[in-house]
């Protein structure tokens, strides 16, 4: 990557403050996350989690813990950063930290980077213009005031002297860190709200970004891997020669399960030569597996059985008002059940990494969103101290949640421990798709009254899926109140209420897949809520609008406020409720989650068994946009992925294993699918910046859900959707 | 047996198995990792490169196949990124995590070269192939229609 990364990385926390400070040529402002304490290199006791390094010929350098996985968090926050700091953006250079304590907390997911980094970054941004201004006014002995820092320069008010940053560091370096630096206000920014070019495109379009499946160190062998198909299986009694037989094959390694989150269900790898021979040896094997406890799960039984749960009372688990009377003074009852299907990662990076396990050291480079998951997990299986596994953070090939888990690398690990070489291990794609922490699939039944007026007066929810939990703790057989939340919490204010949750045993690994839950409780609530609005004889619009008034809780005012400012943002860009020829239709959902707010309409064709989402609007509240671009480029992927969510089949099983296995039995949309048009309007700049890379997923099956009724009629309860 | 293929115009002599495909000899044998795997079955496009100047999937050509043939990889797609269509990639901000990229701008380079004025359905059908799990699509295809109408303009 580069050697002043690696330099740094080389040495421990307090070397580091020794090693990089003033001591090293440059100042450095150090931000302590997630607190946004700030404080100077020299400091003996203060720990920073991010850096920002200002060297004396002015070149600046970030230096971030969080990980790219396309999301362009290296882009955006940095940005910000040099906006605060008055930096010209093309000397500023982004380096991803590896993993380390010393940058917090270093998992990327649940849309959380820029949530809670924002601040303490702009801050520290901030106190180092303050500095460079500071340190210029005692070089021109004038009062603070006189000068002001732009693009990398400081000005002088009265005679227009002025110094660059870099003639600046050593003096400001002497100054104390401001502890409470004043940030810009909006109309002072110039890159915060741009749409500036991501930073690592340039790489991408000629072949040299290095993802984990790419690193290469001196004597690399390469593994292939198969994996005991059912959770809890184990690999027959195996004849090695066969592999072993093959010229370039250097050995064969079984894999027991290790039983921790982020562990391995255990298989069997070949270590050789190279990807290829490796994949032949291990298919000239014809390793045999022991089904085990789970040999008999089916996703069509289980699904039946979550259906079952969810018809009869279940453990309560919310209640407010009381619904019985509800239900019993209402004008109208409306009931539905749903269901949904498991869902895969899929990224087209496969699962990879490359692993050095020698005597006294452990060397990584992955594609992960969980560095130091890897050092706590890989620590744990060669029982040694996480600090002493090193953890080179790679560019992701896409990851959505299903690269927080290392697996894979505790497989490498393996692998190169049995060999004594550094061993690159890439999953074939049959292995991803079968080897998943998969989102569950889930059953849900759903009964509403209205009033005379069409008020929503009474709202039953019984939901029943595996949970996330489950695969950190085994006793966990159904949905926690938590995981119920965007049911209890949610914003229509319904006065009485109960959710229930029904039993759902867990026969697989289940994970997070981005924006997780909200996948099926966006689908479920606004596919009842578009049947709830035929009831009560109003469109959508009108009957979310209706409830939203009728809330009165003073806790969710700002929320309701924000969902009816996409929602009315949507209606606008989309022509909602307009005359739309036959067999075309509008359809509308809005969504509340990871603390933004989105809204959609999806135009939708219906020809017999084909559907063609030609345009999609979406609205989106996350608050001030830090790069319009960026954020645009984030719900089109949403909407894509989502697309895939409910028009392509879900993830099954048969005897305990995964059915699928490649791109053409777990179809991800391709360009033929993705709409005309997805525009993409953004309200709510007001607020705190506030996710964007979860919260557009949520609406894009239930918007083509409701337009599928709104151009046929036909009410489908089930994602993906079953025609005929 | 000996094979020689011709890579980004370099010759390069390989006794390696002729079944490997072109694509593991590329990447682990050469170290070129800019053609990627994704499926290793035809089915994501990843992994596209150029044989004699015509987009394959290199999971399914054998090192045997490619003997005595030149092959282009992303890597040799231009000198110094300055193809039209890596240039019209920067312009619209395409690739999100990357991973694809390589491959969709190989198959939209033989796109071009065989029909310089695509319509959007021509742009469509040829990069059907082509996964992208980002879900990058629109921008895939501005970007090919800016580069058609920027080698439109050259060519005058
Ligand atoms: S890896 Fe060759 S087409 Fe997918
Ligand atoms: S940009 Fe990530 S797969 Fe295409």
């Amino acid at each position: 990557m580069n050697t002043q990364l690696k330099e740094l990385n080389a040495i421990t926390r307090r070397d580091f403050l020794k090693a990089s400070g003033l001591s090293a040529g440059g100042l450095i402002i150090g931000v302590s996350l997630p607190m946004g304490v700030l404080g100077a290199a020299d400091s003996a006791d203060f720990e920073p989690s991010a850096f920002i390094h200002i060297a004396k010929n002015g070149d600046t350098t970030l230096f971030c813990g969080r990980c790219e996985m396309g999301q362009g968090i290296s882009t955006a926050l940095p940005a910000a950063v040099a906006d605060e700091l008055e930096a010209d953006w093309t000397r500023v250079t982004v380096l991803q930290g590896d993993a380390d304590k010393k940058y917090g907390p270093q998992d990327t997911g649940g849309s959380q980077s820029i949530n809670k980094m924002l601040e303490p970054m702009r801050k520290a941004g901030a106190a180092g213009r303050e500095m460079l201004v500071a340190a210029a006014a005692k070089a021109w002995s004038l009062p603070v005031a006189d000068c002001y820092a732009k693009s990398h320069v400081v000005y002088n008010r009265k005679d227009g002297r002025k110094l660059p940053f870099g003639d600046l560091v050593e003096l400001a370096g002497e100054l104390p860190v401001p502890g409470e630096p004043v940030l810009k206000t909006r109309d002072q920014f110039r890159y915060i709200g741009q749409p500036l070019q991501r930073h690592d495109q340039d790489e991408m379009v000629v072949g040299k970004r290095i993802f984990g499946a790419d690193k290469k160190v001196p004597g690399v062998k390469y593994a292939a891997i198969k994996h005991i198909p059912v959770l809890g299986g184990s690999v027959k009694p195996l004849d090695k020669s066969k592999a072993m037989a093959i010229a370039g094959v250097v050995d064969v390694v079984v894999i027991p399960r290790f039983e921790n989150p982020y562990g391995t269900v255990g298989g069997v790898a070949v270590v050789a030569d190279n990807t290829w021979t490796a994949q032949k040896a291990l298919d000239a094997l014809g390793v045999e597996f022991e089904a085990g406890e789970n040999g008999s799960f089916n996703t069509t039984e289980y699904k039946q059985q979550l259906l079952r749960n969810v018809e009869a009372p279940a453990k309560v688990e919310f209640e407010k008002g009381s619904l019985d009377q509800a239900f019993k003074d209402a004008a109208k009852r409306h009931s539905a059940t749903f269901e949904t299907g498991f869902l895969s990662h899929s990224p087209i990076e496969p699962m990879a990494g490359l692993v050095w396990v020698q005597d006294d050291s452990c060397e990584i480079w992955a594609s992960t969103q969980d560095p130091q998951g890897i050092q706590r997990t890989i620590g744990a299986y060669l029982e040694r101290k996480p600090e002493d596994i090193t953890v080179h953070v790679m560019a992701a090939g896409g990851a959505f949640g299903r690269k927080f888990k290392c697996d894979y690398i505790v497989e490498a690990a393996a692998c190169s421990k049995a060999v004594g070489a550094p061993v690159q291990l890439t999953w074939s794609r049959e292995e991803d798709t079968r080897t998943g922490y998969y989102h569950p699939c889930s059953a849900h039944r759903v009964e509403a009254s209205l009033d005379a007026d069409g008020n929503l007066t009474g709202w039953l929810h019984r939901a029943a899926f595996p949970t996330i939990s489950s695969t950190f703790n085994p006793a966990s057989v159904q949905p926690s109140a938590d995981d119920l939340n965007a049911v209890s919490k949610h914003l229509y204010g319904v006065e009485n209420m109960r959710v229930e949750s029904g039993m759902a045993r867990a026969h697989t690994r289940i994970g997070w897949l981005r924006s997780v839950y909200h996948i099926f409780y966006g689908f479920v609530i606004n596919v009842f809520t578009d049947e709830l609005a035929h009831e009560a004889g109003v469109d959508m619009a009108q009957f979310l609008r209706k409830m939203y008034d009728n809330n009165k809780d003073p806790e969710q005012q700002e929320q309701i406020k924000r969902s009816r400012g996409v929602l009315d943002k949507v209606v606008e860009m989309s022509g909602y409720g307009k005359n739309m020829p036959a067999g075309h239709g509008i359809g509308l959902a809005v969504h509340h989650s990871f603390a933004s707010y989105a809204a959609m309409a999806a135009h939708v064709e219906v020809k017999g068994n084909d559907i063609k989402v030609h345009r999609v609007d979406c609205a989106i509240d996350c608050g001030l946009v830090l790069n319009p671009d960026i954020a645009t480029a984030q719900m089109e992927g949403a909407v894509t992925m989502g697309l895939g969510f409910v028009l392509h089949p879900g993830i099954s099983f048969a005897n305990g294993a995964v059915v699928n296995s490649n791109y053409h039995d777990y179809p991800i949309p391709s360009v033929g699918e993705a709409p005309t048009k997805i525009n993409v309007g953004f309200v709510g700049q007001q607020y705190r910046s506030t996710g964007i890379g979860e919260p557009g997923v949520p609406t894009t099956a239930p918007a083509v859900v409701n337009a599928i009724f709104a151009a046929t009629g036909k009410r489908l309860r089930s994602m993906p959707i079953k025609l005929a | 047996m000996s094979y020689s293929i011709t890579i980004n115009g370099q010759a390069h002599q390989t006794d390696v198995d002729g079944d490997m495909p072109l694509l593991w000899f590329l990447r682990d044998t050469l170290e070129l990792t800019g053609t990627k795997y994704g499926c290793g079955m035809g089915l994501c496009g990843a992994c596209t490169v150029h044989l004699d100047g015509d987009a394959v999937q290199s999971c399914l050509v054998s090192v045997g196949e490619a003997n005595g043939k030149k092959v282009t990889t992303i890597e040799g797609l231009s000198k110094d990124g300055s193809h039209p269509l890596q240039i019209a990639w920067l312009d619209n901000n395409v690739s999100q995590c990357g991973y694809c990229q390589p491959g969709q701008i190989m198959v939209a380079a033989d796109l071009l070269k065989q029909n310089p004025e695509p319509s959007a359905e021509d742009i469509d059908t040829a990069m059907e192939g082509n996964l992208c799990r980002c879900g990058t699509y629109l921008r895939v295809r501005k970007a090919i229609a800016d580069a058609a109408e920027q080698m439109k303009g050259g060519a005058k």
